[in-house]
């Protein structure tokens, strides 16, 4: 599923959240590896986002499983919001 | 006479296991564990996780928990001391955090109950107790604190200048180092496990390790520290090389110095905090310098949990009495051995000859000290130092940054005799570091990585090999936003990134990453003689012809500087900054050659003021020597401070120019490194007066740098 609004969003609270100084949300393409990537992001950086989607969705990721499925993109984290927003409106 | 051996005199400790060696040791022989529940403070979530509490302690005790803790440990260890430590070095990381962080939510804007905040204020109040008057020094490298401290005593011991130094580690549960690792997950939820194939962490903890170590004959009967071997992964700030390489590089020297083969460890304390990290490549560098057949190992981390800056001195004094007891520790907390890790650690404790123990401690900025303890043994080797006078520092390289801009506007502006006050904005601080970089990383990180870039910035300029640093206060912003944030959110919330760099070494972690710097790194910090104990350890440990960076750097900060800092607090202009040295020691220097000649810390009567004199060589030495004196008074110490110039100056006969630098810098406690700069830079380029009781032009005049009001330091700048 495509939401675009939610992948913009979710742009900008990355460089936000990281302070990715340099970035601009258009660069990052959503499908791009972010651990390891283009942008220097790693496992501590994921740690933030952790953080971001507990404040922001109140989403719990506490192993590192999970966190690699959810944050190998920035589609997976959107699709990740999508499904457990779904799943508890249900 | 030099002395050839460390003989540890005395011990002391007090951890989840129990208070003093007694009790230890029987929880020790039960296998018995001292994690368990968090009673010291409320927590916002459910189940609050396991600490390693220590016995009795409480948010109240007096004058606060992380000094109670290293009294109690240091009267342990000093029970049969007929005579004062002539020095003293402790590692700390928390200091007053326990009572500052609850203050900070409670909104005190009172200076006075932050008055024991500085975590050098632990290892002045033992000063204080056991009437210490030589250098007191405080280590902070996060988790190898302990290790550090125990290394850095012990080498000032061989220099043949101290014969007693009270050296250890003290650490106190608080909130920030909970938060910190459990927003970094890595707290395991049902109790540190190391090397178990379900770990998940450590459990954090609390207490405080002392060794009393004197200087002894090579043939004396007894216990010592026979090597010690210090490094840094210079890899990442908070994770450690995967294969464990600057744990390797700092077992082989401890190994190297002791004179032992790897064959001749009986056991090895494993640094074992139980982090799927830290437990696979430490067992990876044991593996290859053991070639895969290690002796018997156990972290003993699962009982005692993981006592941050005091985990390496508490270890050190677990080893001590492994090797009295004939018995080494379980490996508690470990239930399913991790087939991955390649060892088996000690299941119970057992009984076993042990003569020779290696004991590793590691932490955040990839800061590694490993330490062999064992009975004395004649084949051990002891490292160059003091027998033969080593050729003296010599600076290759310097920079500053303070509120005029970087080096060459601010000497400007200093030479001119015009102020550098003011705090450089963040945008020009940051200009030509990497984005990538300064991306996660605050003020005073910003600093240090602008002194070295500065440095680096001509390719001819050797990259340092080691880095030694000093700050007052550590990084202000880092704690603050951390604190901050989890207020905020009522506990909710915390920032790993924030964390990683609160710690004081994370400033130091960064130069050492972006110079590849993999030789020792050192962060000391102890108000307003930071910079100096920085030069003081550099001069103590550096025995080769290695590069090395010595820093002092503080960061101003709106809220806490004032509140801490007491000079800063009477300063009516904001001020901060540093100053870095490129040195390398030479036997035919070219460049200014730096010396720190005396060091006492909350010591200033009449009677060090002429000891300092005395040491100099005497009035008519001083007068005939220096050209220019630099004197550093903090503003909280004025009055005092310009009466102890006036009878130098008076006492010396002193008729040349005294420049009274924090005037000029402003207020920040690591003014005397800006200072330092501005005579390196003066000495070299010939700009210092000559000196005023002449030496018929025979040579350029020196720069003395006094270090006045509640301490004493002397530092000699000259050309060679």
């Amino acid at each position: 599923m495509q939401d675009t609004l939610l992948l913009d969003t979710l742009k900008v609270k990355v460089i936000e959240v990281l302070n990715l100084m340099n970035v601009k949300p258009e660069d990052i393409d959503p499908d791009e590896q972010l651990v390891g990537g283009r942008l220097g992001i790693d496992s501590i950086d994921v740690l933030e986002l952790v953080i971001m989607m507990e404040k922001d969705y109140k989403l719990t990721i506490d192993n590192k499983e999970l966190g690699a499925q959810v944050f190998g993109s920035l589609r997976s984290m959107a699709n990740y919001i999508l499904e457990n927003a779904k799943e508890s409106a249900n | 006479l030099i002395p050839l051996r460390v003989r540890i005199a005395g011990t002391g400790i007090i951890c989840a296991l129990g208070n003093g060696v007694e009790a230890v040791n029987q929880a020790i022989g039960a296998d018995a564990s001292g994690v368990g529940p968090l009673t010291r403070f409320t927590v916002s979530h459910d189940p609050a996780l396991p600490v390693g509490a220590c016995p009795d302690l409480t948010p109240n005790t007096q004058p606060n928990p992380t000094i109670a803790l290293a009294r109690i440990a240091a009267d342990q260890a000093m029970a049969d001391a007929s005579h004062s430590p002539d020095a003293i070095v402790i590692g700390v990381t928390t200091g007053g955090m326990p009572l500052t962080e609850t203050l900070l939510k409670q909104g005190s804007t009172t200076m006075d109950d932050y008055r024991l905040h500085g975590i050098g204020t632990v290892a002045e109040d033992l000063a204080r107790r056991f009437d210490c008057q030589g250098p007191v020094l405080t280590v902070s490298t996060a988790c190898s604190s302990g290790g550090c401290a125990i290394a850095l005593a012990k080498t000032m011991i061989l220099t043949g200048q101290y014969k007693r130094v009270l050296a250890g580690g003290a650490d106190a549960l608080c909130r920030l180092t909970y938060y910190g690792f459990r927003s970094l997950q890595l707290i395991d939820p049902e109790g540190s496990r190391p090397l178990d194939k379900d770990r998940r962490g450590m459990s954090v903890a609390e207490g405080a390790g002392m060794l009393l170590l004197e200087a002894a004959d090579e043939d004396f009967d007894g216990i010592a520290v026979l090597g010690t071997g210090l490094s840094c992964d210079a890899h990442h700030p908070a994770q450690p090389h995967p294969d464990g390489k600057g744990a390797l590089a700092a077992m082989r020297c401890a190994l190297t110095q002791a004179g032992v083969a790897p064959n001749q460890i009986d056991y090895i304390n494993l640094h074992g905090t139980g982090t799927v990290d830290n437990d696979r490549s430490e067992t990876k560098a044991i593996n290859q310098l053991f070639d895969d057949a290690p002796p018997s190992l156990s972290s003993i981390k699962g009982a005692t949990g993981h006592s941050l800056a005091a985990s390496g001195a508490i270890e050190a004094v677990v080893a001590v009495h492994a090797i009295e007891q004939g018995r080494v520790p379980a490996n508690v907390g470990c239930r399913h051995i991790d087939p991955d890790l390649n060892v088996t650690p000690v299941e119970t404790a057992t009984r076993q000859p042990v003569e020779t123990v290696l004991s590793n401690s590691f932490g955040f900025g990839g800061n590694n000290a490993a330490v062999v303890i064992g009975r004395n043994r004649p084949q051990g080797k002891r490292p160059d130092t003091g027998d033969v006078p080593r050729p003296p520092l010599c600076a290759i390289g310097w920079s500053t940054v303070t509120g005029a801009g970087f080096t060459d506007t601010t000497l400007e502006a200093l030479v001119a005799g015009n102020a550098s006050r003011g705090v450089l904005d963040t945008a020009t601080l940051c200009q030509g570091l990497p984005p990538g970089v300064i991306r996660r990383i605050k003020r005073l990180s910003h600093m240090t990585l602008a002194l070295l870039a500065q440095i680096q910035a001509s390719e001819a300029t050797p990259k340092p090999q080691s880095v030694y640093f000093g700050t007052g206060w550590g990084s202000l912003s880092g704690t603050n936003d951390f604190l901050t944030n989890l207020y905020e959110s009522d506990e909710k919330f915390s920032s790993p990134t924030d964390f990683i760099g609160s710690v004081h070494n994370a400033a130091s972690g960064q130069v050492a990453l972006m110079a590849q710097a993999t030789g020792a790194n050192l962060t000391l910090s102890g108000g307003d003689t930071s910079f100096e104990q920085a030069l003081f350890s550099a001069q103590v440990l550096v025995d080769d012809e290695a590069p090395v960076l010595v820093v002092g750097a503080d960061e101003r900060h709106e809220k806490l500087s004032p509140l801490f800092d007491g000079s800063v607090a009477l300063d009516a202009s904001s001020s901060d900054g540093g100053g870095a040295l490129l040195l390398q020691r030479s036997a035919t220097p070219t460049g200014p050659t730096v010396e720190l000649v005396h060091f006492s810390n909350g010591v200033t009567g009449d009677a060090h003021l002429q000891a300092l004199i005395d040491r100099l060589g005497g009035a008519h030495a001083v007068t005939s020597r220096y050209g220019l004196i630099m004197a550093g008074i903090p503003a909280a110490h004025r009055e005092a401070g310009e009466e102890q110039l006036d009878r130098f100056i008076g006492w010396c006969g002193f008729q040349g120019k005294v420049i009274d630098y924090r005037k000029l810098t402003g207020e920040f406690a690591t003014a005397s490194a800006v200072a330092t700069v501005l005579a390196v830079f003066m000495a070299q380029a010939g700009q210092v007066p000559p000196p005023s009781a002449g030496t018929d032009g025979a040579a350029p005049g020196g720069v003395l740098m006094l270090g006045l009001g509640a301490s004493l330091t002397a530092i000699e700048v000259k050309m060679p």
